[in-house]
């Protein structure tokens, strides 16, 4: 079997459309299509059973034979069924299409279905009515039917899902021993249920197929995990901790004001009379390309450049210049970078790393309290690196790093939090993982976010204040 | 010439200043800087410590600005534009010293008497003059106007340190005093503590100490372990492999990033941790080479102490600098041509543990390094704190700067004080190794040992591990690194 699907756009009656899947199944090979809910992954899975409608591009080599499980199949013969009914409405009332009719309809194999029926314990049922089953007594037909047919593929769409342990376990030792007779396909949400002989998965997202993944690449397989983590954990986005408060801003003013910044490197101008104000509740993208002073414009308000004192800022209640101290003005801003992420080079367990956003430094040089702890913990979780707490710091992957940094800035549930290129130098997959995580922070907290990107056009959803900066030439100086 | 302060005083007092030492709880800093709000701080000089103490004590909140030499104003030289592309307010003496509270003068300790001289007169009545280390006052016996209030506040690392540890929310352990001839308010303990605070000192640890202290305590640990020590082992360690027939390329990195990395192990759990990285075998043939070097050593250690301790070697080094420095200049040169500075790192691959393994020599010769300055620093009378400080504490920070450029990095970022006693030590030093380095082979420095025979003896690896423990430095670096808590757990 070989299986090719070149640029192909399908379309589901005007619901849904993949896009432009570029896939190839070979033998030998089974796969596991994931994805977040409503990312088309049922589509994909639908499409190797002959659904939808062909815009462009080209399907080949399906097999003649493909046993199809899924949700939709399933309500597709139940409502079968009704239907079925509603016609026989004027006449006797009908049972209804008894299970050992529907499982034998078609070209399917006696004694394996007897077999299977034992199997998935369905003896007492085969006399009655298909659709007075539940539906977990109709998922077991459904797949009594596929594996009866002796398929050359099998789609299995969540075949797991309420199976009680006892099926389950006996479906995927069933399944297990198909490896080698027959490829397949299988829909599933959660990495844990992804069986042993799984050698390939495929993840969906908005309707494309974003990542063919070899299950021996191990990192790519954990970015996998954490990004469907990310993306359908139910986890909120932690509290603050009413112990370390941040002291309470005056609602009236902005949280910060400059006026007619500049900033000049070797008497060349970076930044010229520069007037910018980010009031509360505002989100804000910061975009100009490389040389156009974002970052030195952003260490003002931090408190990192030398220049903010020769410069007219207000941040946070404090005019600069006047005696505070800059580890009052950092305990109002979160804050991730690229630099940051180099400096912060510690072997320092992640428990601690996020902790260490409490303190605003680099490590952590203060016993942590236990409501702190437990705070980093659901951080942790959130992230899906419960697991890791104490892994140290610099162990972790690049994109891990940066996630980890994310959550650091936001412990603390600053005023303003501000993202410096939060993608910079990361693969797509684990933009995906950053872009995920800001999503759920926009959405879950009262932070102002200021998102820096050179890109104006790479938008995170929930922003609506910009400012661009141009290069100034030095001859414009 | 000048009068030596410190052999001026009874030695009931000579005693007394020596022992002076305590390590101060961070609760004593809950002020933060707040005996400097409303004062005005002058700089002089913006080199390695005057940068970056003007910076963290800007960003702590204090008032800051620079008085620099004429010239280096005129000449826009490098100290200048540190001061003014960091937006600082920078002045001649005249102009700003007068308007001064508080005076840091971190200039060079050789500058210093006619840096003092020269600003002493344009100081306002009753103000603050503060010094980063007390070889001026202690060793050259200057005499402070009555009622100016003098203090120090060393930070017990390279400026670049200094910056860099308060940028990440911490600072770096730092010694204060008082110089009690010159404390006509009794504020200076007060200035004191506030200044440490401003540059985070007070995060990592502070030690209340006095001048004299800390003047033959810092010299002490400088020249031996720090410099000396290093600086002897990496021309030791490195025309031995050569001759031995190890490729120079890979000799020159075991040595280059070999002191970091044995040294790293040292910062986090002491001497003993350091011989804990090696096998079993390598740790007892460390322990072995170290007692030997010990004993070869040891009156070479007891020899600078004294020579600390009775002003010989501040008088010799000053007779060196009215001489316009001939020696200092003729070693630095001698330096730059040594084989080991001469041979770059090859581009090969060294693991961390392979430092350990192939690297016993340099072990044993921290160890017996540390040791014995700590050794003697405490049979002179300093307190053990204070010793820790300026043996073990700072040597993963001196071998950090070998790791960057070599010995040229090393005797560049170090004061000229630091460099000028690091070469008297490896003159001294280099013959007195002779014999025993005729006996080294590449076993101990560049191969590591065979690996067939890992059996060792029970008995003589119980003896060993014991007698590592239970060394003094030990205890005292166990309480000072508890106190720095979870701190730095920065790799
Ligand atoms: N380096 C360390 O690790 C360390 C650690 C603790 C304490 N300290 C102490 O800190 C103090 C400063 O040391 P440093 O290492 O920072 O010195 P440095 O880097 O050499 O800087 C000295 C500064 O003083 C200026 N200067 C030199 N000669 C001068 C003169 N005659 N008059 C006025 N200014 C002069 C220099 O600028 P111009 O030449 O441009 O004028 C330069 O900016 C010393 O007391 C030292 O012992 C150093």
């Amino acid at each position: 079997m070989n299986i090719r699907l070149d640029n192909l756009t399908v379309n589901f009656d005007d619901r849904f459309q993949l896009d432009e899947i570029n896939w190839q199944l070979d033998d030998a090979q089974h796969w596991v299509i994931t994805g977040a809910n409503g990312s088309g992954k049922s589509a994909l899975a639908a499409v190797l059973a002959g659904a939808g409608d062909t815009l462009s591009g080209t399907l080949e080599g399906l097999p003649a034979k493909v046993g199809l499980v899924s949700f939709e199949a399933q309500a597709e013969l139940i409502d079968r069924e009704r239907r079925k009914d509603d016609a026989d409405i004027m006449d006797v009332i009908s049972e209804g299409t008894p299970v050992h009719e529907i499982l034998s309809e078609g070209d399917r194999n006696p004694q394996l279905i007897d077999q299977l029926v034992q199997m998935f314990k369905l003896e007492s049922l085969v006399n009655r009515a298909f659709r007075k089953l539940s539906t977990g007594e109709s998922r077991k037909v459904m797949l009594i039917r596929a594996l009866a047919s002796e398929p050359d593929l099998l789609v299995l769409d969540e075949p797991f899902d309420g199976l009680d342990a006892h099926t389950l376990e006996m479906l995927q030792q069933y399944l297990a021993g198909l490896v080698t007779t027959v490829p397949m396909v299988l829909v599933l949400n959660r990495f844990d249920e992804f069986p042993e002989f799984v050698t390939h998965i495929a993840y969906v997202d908005h309707g494309r197929l974003q990542y063919q993944i070899d299950r021996n690449d191990k990192q790519a397989y954990n970015e996998l995990y954490q990004l469907l983590h990310l993306k359908t954990t139910d986890l909120e986005v932690p509290g603050a901790d009413p112990e370390t408060a941040i002291p309470r801003l005056d609602p009236a003013q902005p949280l910060v004001k400059l006026n007619s910044i500049n900033i000049t490197y070797d008497g060349h101008r970076i930044i010229d009379s520069l007037d910018w104000t980010i009031e509360r509740n505002q989100h804000w993208q910061l975009s100009g390309p490389n040389g156009s002073g974002k970052t030195g414009l952003l260490s003002l308000i931090t408190g990192d450049h030398p220049q903010c004192y020769v410069n007219d800022i207000f941040v946070f209640g404090f005019q600069r210049g006047k005696g505070e101290s800059i580890w009052q003005i950092k305990q109002f801003i979160g804050y991730v970078s690229t630099a940051l992420q180099w400096e912060y080079k510690v072997g320092t367990g992640l428990r601690n790393v996020i902790i260490s956003g409490f303190y605003d430094s680099i490590g952590l040089y203060t016993k942590a309290t236990d409501r702190q702890k437990k705070i980093a913990d659901e951080w942790l979780a959130l992230l899906g690196m419960s697991d890791r707490a104490d892994t140290p710091f610099n162990k972790l992957s690049y994109g891990d790093q940066r996630l980890l940094l994310i959550a650091r800035a936001m412990v603390k549930h600053p005023p303003l939090l501000i993202l410096d290129e939060p993608c910079l130098g990361l693969d797509d997959m684990n933009r995906q993982l950053v872009l995920a995580l800001i999503e759920k922070i926009c959405a879950g907290s009262e932070t102002s976010v200021l998102y820096v990107n050179h890109h104006a056009e790479d938008k995170i959803k929930g922003i609506e204040n910009y400012l661009k900066l141009e290069k100034r030439e030095p001859a414009a100086s | 010439m000048s009068n030596n302060y410190f052999n001026t005083l009874p030695l009931r007092e000579q005693l007394e200043q020596l022992g002076k030492c305590r390590f101060m709880s961070i609760n004593e800093f809950g002020d933060g800087v707040e005996a400097l709000k409303g004062k005005k701080m002058v700089v002089i000089g913006c080199g390695a410590q005057g940068l970056a103490q003007g910076l963290n004590l800007r960003d702590s909140g204090c008032d800051v600005s620079y008085a620099l030499r004429e010239a280096a104003i005129a000449e826009k030289r490098q100290s200048w534009k540190n001061a003014t592309e960091n937006g600082f307010v920078v002045g001649t003496y005249e102009e700003l010293i007068p308007t001064a509270d508080v005076v840091l003068n971190l200039t060079p300790d050789k500058q210093h008497t006619p840096v003092v001289n020269a600003i002493m007169p344009l100081m306002k009545e009753g103000a603050c003059l503060s010094y980063s280390h007390g070889f001026n006052i202690v060793e050259e016996g200057m005499k402070i106007r009555e009622d100016l209030t003098v203090i120090m506040v060393a930070p017990k690392c390279p400026g670049s340190e200094v910056r860099n540890e308060y940028v990440r929310g911490f600072g770096v352990p730092t010694l204060i005093a008082v110089h009690e001839d010159n404390d006509p308010k009794g504020e200076g303990l007060a200035l004191a503590k506030a200044y440490a605070a401003g540059t985070g000192g007070h995060k990592a640890g502070v030690l209340m100490s006095s001048f004299i202290a800390e003047v033959k305590s810092d010299l002490m640990g400088e020249q031996t372990i720090l410099c000396g020590m290093l600086q002897t082992g990496s021309l030791l360690c490195f025309d031995k492999m050569v001759e031995e027939g190890i490729d120079p390329g890979y000799a020159s990195r075991l040595i280059q990033y070999g002191w970091e990395t044995i040294t790293e192990a040292l910062k986090y759990g002491g001497v003993t941790n350091m011989l804990d990285r090696l096998s079993n075998p390598a740790k007892i043939k460390a322990f072995d080479l170290s007692e030997e070097l010990k004993q070869i050593m040891r009156p070479l250690y007891n020899k600078h102490q004294d020579d600390i301790m009775d002003g010989t070697f501040s008088r010799t080094m000053m007779e060196d600098w009215a001489n316009d420095d001939k020696n200092l200049l003729g070693w630095r040169a001698e330096t730059a041509e040594t084989a080991f500075e001469k041979t770059p790192a090859g581009d090969v691959e060294i693991s961390e543990q392979e430092f350990f393994d192939n690297g016993i020599l340099m072990v044993a010769m921290v160890k017996a390094g540390v040791e014995l300055a700590f050794e003697t620093m405490t049979s002179a009378g300093i307190i053990a704190d204070s010793a820790y400080y300026e043996s073990l504490h700072e040597t993963p920070l001196i071998a950090n700067t070998i790791a960057r450029k070599k010995l040229y990095e090393m005797n560049a970022t170090i004061s000229d004080t630091a460099e000028y006693g690091c070469y008297l030590y490896n003159h001294a030093c280099l013959p007195l190794l002779g014999d025993f380095m005729k006996g080294i082979k590449t076993d101990v420095i560049g191969k590591g040992l065979d690996l067939e025979d890992t059996g060792v003896d029970n008995a003589r690896l119980i003896e060993v591990n014991t007698a590592l423990r239970s060394h003094p430095v030990e205890a005292i670096g166990a309480v000072l690194r508890g106190h720095m808590a979870d701190m730095k757990k920065i790799v």
